[in-house]
């Protein structure tokens, strides 16, 4: 049985559901992750794990143990907030042993666990400082030290990096993670930023407007999206419209160039399917045993890793994703080009 | 690499930033009639009353004028000045306290606030002669919420001890200014608590009380104790209130300076300015106080 079982919930805030009909098992020891754009639920859905709002129906067990409508300070459920939330008048030390304290541990305990977090989280030497003398990462770690202390059943974190650089939130992520597994500490994350919940989870939960709309892999849930909009959320897509379409031959055309596809048949098709291929499953010229379209160049955007092409077939336009590579030439605008995509990589929706 | 040392490298924290160019003289212009102000009207005065508290009647220099000030009717009156000033500061501060968490935190619908805060504003600025008279017409001997309580509830407040003229009767008065006073310097106060900081309070395993007791407290207790000494310097300089209605029955300090330096009888000018003077340094002392806990306070709360 699951460590973490959420059933049926469903939260209404004066008739405007929030959260609908989130269903989710969570296993000991699993990092999951709530994703969705700002608005979706997934900072109420955390928040009813947590205690700090009832659903309006259906239950949460955790460890066996129904928690619906346990009071907060009951469930040993360790939270980090996006603001950091130190308490700004106690030291680092003071709010990492502020749960040990409330539980009335004996100072010998506090004390061992305190350094024990201090050394997890690499901040020995701050102990004695104040919130307001650390930096926002820091101050972050402070606030996971601190959730961790009093051993919690499961992590909650809501947003814990958007308050921070992009550098130092993808080191804060990758201590995240290492921590987590360190300690095996069952995890749920919210985030709206995809390549964080790709990055970090072993389940990613897709919301949209306080409905689940896929949970899986991060590696299903952007290769194999069930939903239009987990495919449109989840990385870049060229979703273009197709007119000629043969299922029985799996073929279409695309701004009158025939494209061949894989289609499978439990996939329902909406009534004008549109043809989706990700931006990076293309590749420059006519390869063999792939689809073949030639185009336009309209603009090239260098960025680092790969070039962002736009390219132009017919009046449809579409992106599409090259490797940068130091000895290749990327296209001109203008030029006329021929860009490949194999047959598996393009479905129908 | 290890991560500490990533850490280390990238998460220093803003260097100090180059001292600004002094700024030009005009930019100072706006807040020149401020410092005329000041000097005409808080330095001149405190300078004149500071050399005046070292003169005689004839303008010879004297410790006398200190000296008298260990008189047991000086000594008196600064006693009840400062008891008066704290009863009231404390009792009004406990108040405004409760109304104003009552508004904040405490889920009151937000018209009740709207209006706590429009009377508050009226309210701290009541005071001297309106105010005495508006509690004889209503907490007098004749008053009328008096007659009401005899007439209606068989009360009589006089028989039982009260008296709107006495310590308590001006304290009552007093605590009309002071407690809309404290609402409205503590709001912001309260305001600025967080909710993620009780959150995370209980979330930690914290009762409602544990948290108030390590967390919210403490983070208010320089506000609410500055604004106690915010509200004892209000009452402490208070004198046309006071006047007005005990008619100088309460010798508060105010009230024997007054008829020190303009009285007819007790004439000695010399002393008054020596009494003021004593009033300035307890005043100062607290302002001092203040300033040393906003300060830690602030320190706490930078953004
Ligand atoms: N306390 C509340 N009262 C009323 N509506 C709320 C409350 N909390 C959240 N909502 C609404 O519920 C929806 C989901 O919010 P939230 O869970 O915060 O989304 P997310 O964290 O995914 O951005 C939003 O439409 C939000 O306006
Ligand atoms: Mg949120």
């Amino acid at each position: 049985m699951a460590f973490l079982t959420l059933t049926d919930i469903s939260k209404y805030f004066g008739g405007v559901a929030a959260v609908e009909r989130f269903n989710l098992d969570v296993e000991k020891g699993e990092f999951v992750s709530f994703l969705g754009p700002s608005g979706c639920g997934k900072t109420t859905t955390l928040r009813m794990i947590a205690g700090f709002e009832l659903p309006s129906s259906g239950t949460i067990l955790l460890d066996s143990e129904d928690v619906t409508y346990k009071a907060p300070n009951q469930r040993n459920v360790g939270m980090v907030f996006q603001s950091y939330a130190l308490f700004p008048n106690l030291t680092v030390g003071q709010n990492i042993g502020f749960g040990l304290q409330v539980r009335k541990e004996n100072e010998a305990v506090i004390k061992a666990r305190v350094d024990e977090m201090l050394g997890l989280i690499h901040l020995e030497q701050h102990q004695n400082k104040y919130p307001y003398q650390l930096s926002g990462g820091q101050q972050q770690r402070v606030a996971l030290a601190r959730a961790l202390a009093i051993q919690p059943r499961v992590l909650l974190l809501d947003e814990p990096l958007s308050a921070l650089d992009a550098k130092i939130r993808v080191e804060l992520r990758l201590e995240i993670r290492r921590i987590q597994q360190a300690l095996g500490i069952t995890t749920v994350y919210v985030t709206h930023d995809q390549e964080e919940a790709l990055s970090l989870s072993d389940r990613v939960v897709v919301m949209s407007q306080g409905r689940m709309e896929q949970v899986g892999t991060p590696f299903e849930i952007y290769n194999y999206p069930r939903t239009q909009f987990v495919a449109q959320f989840v990385g870049q897509l060229n979703l273009l419209p197709i007119t000629g379409l043969d299922l029985a031959a799996e073929t279409c055309l695309l701004a009158g160039q025939t494209v061949q596809f894989e289609h499978h048949q439990s996939r329902q098709l909406s009534e004008a399917p549109r043809l989706a291929i990700r931006p990076e499953e293309f590749r420059l010229g006519a390869l063999e045993g792939c689809n073949v379209l030639s185009g336009r160049v309209e603009t090239v955007m260098f960025l680092g890793a790969v070039v962002r092409l736009r390219v132009e077939v017919g009046g449809l336009l579409f992106s599409a994703d090259l490797f940068n590579e130091r000895n290749i030439t990327p296209p001109r605008v203008g030029e006329q080009i021929e860009i490949s995509f194999p047959v598996h990589a393009c479905w129908l929706t | 690499m290890s991560s500490k040392q990533n850490f280390a490298v990238n998460e220093k924290r803003d260097a100090p930033q180059a001292r600004p160019a002094p700024l030009p003289w005009r930019h100072w212009l706006g807040v020149g009639p401020f410092f005329l102000f000041a000097f005409l009207f808080i330095f001149l005065p405190s300078l004149s009353l500071f050399i005046g508290a070292f003169q005689d009647a004839s303008g010879a220099f004297t410790l006398k004028n200190f000296a008298d000030l260990s008189r047991p009717e000086i000594v008196d009156a600064y006693w009840v000045t400062i008891r008066i000033s704290l009863v009231t500061a404390v009792g009004g501060g406990l108040l405004g306290f409760a109304m104003a968490y009552g508004v904040t935190l405490g889920g009151l619908p937000a018209w009740v606030r709207t209006a706590l805060s429009t009377f508050s504003g009226v309210a701290s600025n009541f005071a001297g002669v309106p105010l005495a008279f508006a509690f004889i017409a209503t907490l007098g001997r004749t008053g009328m919420v008096t007659l009401i309580l005899k007439l209606v509830f068989g009360l009589n407040l006089y028989d039982k001890g009260f008296s709107l003229y006495s310590f308590w009767g001006l304290s009552l008065t007093y605590l009309y200014f002071q407690f809309p006073l404290m609402v409205l310097i503590i709001t912001p106060a309260l305001d600025g608590l967080r909710r993620e900081w009780r959150e995370a309070a209980e979330n930690l395993g914290a009762t409602s009380w544990t948290y108030w007791r390590r967390v919210a407290l403490p983070i208010l207790t320089p506000s609410i104790l500055g604004a106690m000494i915010l509200l004892f310097g209000n009452a402490f300089g208070a004198y046309a209130t006071a006047l007005s209605l005990t008619g100088g029955f309460i010798n508060l300090v105010t009230i024997v300076i007054g008829s020190q330096i303009k009285g007819d009888i007790l004439h000695n000018v010399g002393l008054g300015y020596a009494m003021a003077f004593g009033m300035v340094i307890i005043m100062a002392t607290m302002m001092t106080l203040y300033y040393l806990l906003r300060r830690r306070s602030e320190r706490w709360l930078r953004p």
